[in-house]
């Protein structure tokens, strides 16, 4: 008991007067709410009965309990599953090939001893400052290689960024002990093999941070969907939101079961703004579960990247 | 600061880039040259063995793939359908069919990018309202009639089925230049704008009597406003950009060629002096009601954003109206589109006119990316002739989609699976049967409809942008970021000022002083 | 980058042995340009060879050929000629006007309200409370665009819980905000940083952490106040990286986030007057409009400026201080 008090009075010589405290507190209590608030305004409309919320508007809570929205998406479940699968698998097999290039590309340029590091450090940084824009980089893909509606062209364009090659260079020249590779090569192990066996297993929170990035820009692209992708190509989860945000008829497609349920009711409205926020949550959903779990590497990642390049 | 050996690899680098840049554009020009002699050998010889209109003997045709491009909503049988339409056209001129649906809010981007892209692509649906002529000056489309043209006078050789059935005011109407870039389809020429409503909730609501008496926009009011205090949960009236009282349908503007223009004349006046839509009175009148019905919350909210086509708005059940270019049986054909037969009713509101737009409204073009020129000139020409072809990529499969006596059909379970409601394109709509909710004189009533209607003064005429496209270009930015807020009512008419300002600023005189130009010298001339 | 010119001044190697250490060089490191290959293959198809297709800018492009590569070698040069549009209308000012502006207001926020949170975060006193919140914090972050407009949508469109909730309350009237242009001048600043800030905020963060708590201790031992101590201890030896973090943000200026001013605006034309960016523009051109001279024109603007401008203010923050500079 004495033992806790102690420490704590040790803090306290740092520590802000009870008042400050509060107010903080109650500032960042008001602000996390901010976060979280919009995302329960979704989930409420996506819960709410469609004519109702047509004329009272959103409400944070829903006036009329209803699962319509829900419901309608289920019945055509198919394509939502199509597009997780194809989201998972871009992030999934776009990450993992992202990270290795971009780590064997960053590594030669850490070496101190290598001496073209420095042509090559250009090569990456200048594509950080100078690019061709829009058009030249859609015509590369669509039209000389031809990718238009590939899985591929979903992955490919962001194999490697200069900012985060640089981010993992940086770590690799300063955290990496140059006797541990000099000893590595004493042993009689390749370049390949250190690299693999030694500085990568070294450097998992640089890894760990730039693989997230990845991972996050992977499963909220869109803007690839957009240009490339049309209706008979692979539609990630988060393309077949922002075509629901657009255009709500493209929830329904021209299936049968959207007409069964016309002919079954023949009042029947699409629950469309419900069925809109449904979607959004469907699609969210993954995120809000994982990213908590996430966000702790993210952090620890994040302090090295801030070590200057 | 560079030592040698950098830039030794430097030249490396820039060598491989020459290397990869080159393998990338052989894949193309191996591509394009392995087909090229496939296709264009059979055309010679057909060429040569007989000028007779008859088809080519398909065995003499080597198979290839035909992609159609249009707008529209991937059904759900589409592959159904075309191993059909496969099969069918096996023994006709051996060609396989890729039906390339891309939905109407992605439309415009989505054709942009594919003809920047230089997307292999062989037909693609297009119209003088949807950039027809601007595509055509960046050489996006083949000349089908041009007899010194690369792979001759297609429509000649192979589209004498055209020739037969067209009659020949779409393909002079559509002209650009003395040539076609496009095969019209062939339809009702008049237009004459509307509305279509569900009469099942006129009904509940006392409103049908009162909407069938209906003659201006004005009279709607009313109409609406008991919608509006009866049906909350509705949207009175759906709009969207080009879709509103104060599109060409509508408001009668003829833009003398591509609709996103300005430099008007009225279709149905006589006066032939080229001006902006602005200095019309029905201009101003029109976003006044229309604001009018904005504020009063007749009018979706989110009008001016809204990519949902008003078919697609009453397919969603949550709309009691929406603005259309009507025709005979209009009402029935997006009953049937939507599955909501028995549920519309069209009301005619305006004059009915004929101007050059409509002749180009619907058409079907050979891109300047096909392989196959010929071919897709054949498949054009059996659209316009074939019955069964026509009918199957309309309809689909007969005892699948649709059940048959006669010429009606009736529909199954299985209809609102291939249900692409686009008969309107496909080369000649009067090949198409009729469901058993339409009129069974529907080709009939399109006849009598296309008689009788007004001439716009300027029918005939194309306006050639070439020569101010850069004005062009400016101005159709402009008109994205005032056009869908002003006509749907979305903002304030006042705004309209500030927009003629803008548009006088970049360069609408030089193009009406150009219009009126070459509107001149073509009254001159006939 | 400095450690990398240092060794760039190593002592030549003599002509004489050179041969036979290059033939060890390429033993020794000739895999190396093989771990590099995969990402140099990806950067040309990614950044070189597009860099060459800003040539498309001074080129009147049509479509006669199949390949574009074709049409490209047939196009007309025209000079200055797509820039017309650009430059000879108000379009080149307001894109650019609208680009920088926002830039310059999310940069200011982002690193007051950035140090700001780090600093209130660190002098918590309950270190679970500010976990909650970290965590909390980077839900934004963690959301697509996408999502985001959805929310956007939820509270600003004309059913959102602003117009149907919030406003009769208050007996304001209803506000169409996608069709206003005053609002977006707020709006987007306070969505941009309401996604974004977690991030500063965690790296502003980081760097407090690692001071030195010696440092502290011996200012409350001669007096100081807290504020006093933030200004003279926390605030100086944080100043690298809010160097290098706005540096960072101040190299793309010219440069927007296109998911911020296409999807939470909806891409509504009638509010492009406050919403329109360089980003937008270029997409505009090309896809709505199909006009690929002035997209790239507007494009090849964008990258040359935007260049010009990371390289001045480089070379700014070197006058400055030498240390802080990028390059």
């Amino acid at each position: 008991m004495s033992a806790i008090a102690t420490k704590k009075k040790e803090r306290d010589v740092l520590a802000i007067s009870n008042k400050s405290n509060f107010i903080i507190n109650t500032f960042f209590w008001f602000y996390t709410a901010m976060c979280i608030i919009p995302v329960l305004l979704l989930i409420s409309v996506s819960f709410s009965d469609e004519q109702n919320i047509r004329v009272n508007g959103y409400k944070f809570w829903p006036e009329q309990f209803s699962l319509e929205a829900y419901k309608f998406l289920v019945k055509d479940w198919t394509p939502i599953v199509e597009s997780y699968g194809i989201s998972i698998f871009v992030t999934v097999v776009g990450t993992i090939t992202a990270l290795t290039v971009m780590a064997l590309y960053a590594y030669p340029i850490s070496r101190r001893d290598f001496k073209h590091r420095n042509i090559f450090s250009f090569i990456m940084f200048f594509t950080v400052l100078f690019g061709g824009g829009l058009v030249p980089f859609y015509l590369m893909y669509a039209q000389i290689l031809g990718w238009r509606n590939e899985i591929y062209v979903l992955m490919v364009p962001m194999f490697v960024q200069g900012f985060f090659v640089l981010l993992i260079r940086t770590f690799f020249s300063n955290s990496i002990p140059t006797e541990l590779l000099e000893s590595a090569k004493i042993d009689g192990a390749g370049e390949m093999r250190t690299f693999f066996g030694i500085v990568l297993p070294l450097s998992l929170p640089v890894l760990a941070s730039v693989g997230l990035l990845c991972t996050l820009n992977y499963w909220n692209d869109w803007f690839l969907s957009l240009l490339f992708i049309t209706q008979d190509g692979p539609r990630t989860i988060t393309f077949r939101m922002l075509e629901a945000l657009l255009n709500i008829q493209a929830l329904t497609a021209n299936s049968n079961v959207y007409s069964a349920l016309m002919a079954a009711n023949p009042k029947f409205q699409m629950p469309g703004e419900t069925a809109r926020m449904a979607m959004a949550i469907v699609g969210v959903g993954p995120i809000i579960f994982a990213y908590p779990f996430f966000q702790r590497f993210f952090i620890t990642g994040l302090t090295v990247g801030a070590v200057k390049g | 600061m560079l030592r040698k050996s950098n830039v030794m690899l430097l030249a490396v680098i820039l060598t491989l880039a020459v290397v990869l840049a080159a393998c990338g554009n052989n894949n193309n020009n191996n591509a394009a040259s392995s087909e090229a002699p496939a296709s264009s050998k059979p055309a010679e010889s057909q060429a040569a063995s007989s000028d007779a209109p008859s088809a080519p003997a398909a065995a003499d045709l080597k198979e290839v793939t035909l992609s159609l491009t249009f707008p529209g909503t991937s059904p759900k049988d589409e592959k159904k359908v075309e191993e059909a339409i496969n099969a069918y056209l096996k023994d006709k001129i051996n060609a396989k069919i890729d039906l390339n649906l891309i939905d109407w809010g992605q439309w415009d981007n989505k054709i942009n990018l594919a003809i920047a892209g230089r997307e292999p692509m062989d037909i693609l649906f297009t119209a003088a309202w949807n950039g027809h002529a601007n595509n055509v000056a960046k050489g996006a489309f083949l000349a089908v009639n041009d007899p010194n043209g690369k792979y001759g006078n297609l429509l000649e050789k192979y589209g004498q089925g055209i020739l037969e059935t067209l009659p020949p005011a779409y393909l002079e109407g559509a002209k650009i230049s003395g040539l076609n870039y496009a095969v019209p389809t062939s339809k009702e020429l008049a237009e004459q704008g509307g509305i279509i409503y569900r009469s099942d909730i006129a009904e509940e609501l006392g409103l049908t009597a009162q909407l069938d008496a209906a003659k201006t926009i004005k009279d709607l009011e009313p109409i609406l406003a008991v919608v509006k205090e009866k049906r909350p949960d509705l949207t009175a009236i759906h709009m969207r950009d080009g879709e509103n009282f104060n599109s060409h349908y509508f408001a009668k503007y003829d833009h003398l060629g591509d609709g996103q223009i300005d430099g008007v004349i009225m279709k149905t006046g006589t006066e032939t002096a080229v001006k902006a839509r602005y200095d019309f009175p029905v201009y101003k009148e029109t976003l006044a009601v229309t604001r009018d019905f904005f504020q009063k919350g007749y009018i979706n909210e989110d009008a001016a954003t809204s990519q949902v086509q008003p078919q697609d708005a009453l397919k969603a059940g949550n709309t009691f109206m929406g603005v259309f270019s009507l025709k005979p049986g209009k009402d029935a054909e997006v009953a049937n589109a939507t599955g909501l037969q028995g549920k519309l009713k069209q009301v005619y509101m305006t004059e009915r006119t004929v101007s050059t737009g409509e002749t180009a409204g619907s058409m079907l073009g050979i891109t300047t990316t096909s392989a196959n020129p010929e071919r897709a000139m054949m498949f054009i020409n059996l659209l316009h002739t074939d019955k069964a072809l026509n009918n199957l990529l309309n309809f689909g499969i007969e005892g699948e989609h649709y059940t048959l006596s006669g010429e009606v059909m009736s529909p199954t379970d299985n209809t609102p699976n291939y249900a692409i409601g686009s008969s309107w394109m496909f080369g000649n709509q009067f090949l198409n049967y009729v469901w058993n909710t339409e009129a069974p004189d529907k080709w009939e009533q399109f006849k009598a409809f296309n008689e009788g209607a007004k001439n716009s003064p300027a029918l005939g005429f194309t306006f050639n942008a070439e020569s101010v496209s850069s004005q062009a270009s400016v101005l159709n930015n402009i008109r994205k970021e005032y056009d869908p807020g002003l006509d749907t009512g979305s903002i304030d008419p006042a705004k309209a000022d500030d927009f003629i300002k803008k548009m006088n600023d970049n360069g609408l005189k030089e193009i009406i002083a150009e219009k009126q130009k070459q509107l001149d010298e073509f009254l001159a001339s006939k | 980058m400095e450690q990398a010119s240092t060794a760039a001044t190593q002592p030549h190697v003599k002509v004489k042995k050179e041969k036979a250490l290059n033939q060890g060089y390429w033993q020794k490191y000739g895999v190396f340009y093989l771990m590099m290959a995969p990402a140099l293959i990806i950067l040309l198809i990614n950044n070189y060879l597009p860099m060459l297709g800003t040539l498309i800018a001074f080129k009147h492009i049509t479509y006669e050929s199949r390949s574009f590569f074709e049409n490209f070698m047939n196009g007309e040069w025209v000079g200055m000629k797509n820039f017309d549009p650009l430059f000879k209308t108000s379009d080149a000012w307001r894109i650019t006007r609208n680009t920088v502006g926002y830039n310059v207001v999310f940069i200011v926020l982002n690193l007051i309200i950035g140090v700001g949170f780090a600093l209130m975060l660190n002098l918590m006193r309950s270190k679970f409370q500010a976990k909650i919140h970290q965590t909390v914090m980077f839900l934004p972050f963690f959301l697509s665009w996408v999502i985001l407009a959805y929310l956007v949508y939820g509270f600003l469109s004309p059913l959102g819980v602003l117009n149907k909730t919030i406003f009769p309350a208050f007996g304001i009237e209803t506000i169409t905000f996608y069709q206003d242009t005053k609002w977006w001048p707020l709006i987007l600043p306070l969505i941009n940083t309401w996604k974004g800030i977690a991030y500063y905020a965690v790296i502003y963060l980081a760097a407090i952490i690692g001071i030195d708590k010696e440092y502290y201790e011996a200012a409350t031992i001669d007096g100081a106040s807290r504020s006093r101590q933030v200004w003279s201890i926390t605030l100086p030896l944080i100043r690298p990286v809010i160097i290098v973090m706005t540096m960072l943000q101040i190299g793309r200026i010219f440069f927007s986030d296109f998911g911020l001013f296409y999807n939470i605006t909806r891409n509504s034309g009638s509010i492009y007057e406050t919403t329109q960016v360089i980003d937008t523009y270029v997409y505009q051109g090309f896809l709505v409009s199909g006009n690929i001279g002035l997209s790239s024109a507007a494009g090849f603007y964008q990258a040359v400026v935007g260049f010009v401008l990371v390289l001045l203010s480089n070379f700014v923050v070197r006058r400055i201080s030498k240390d802080d500079a990028l390059f």
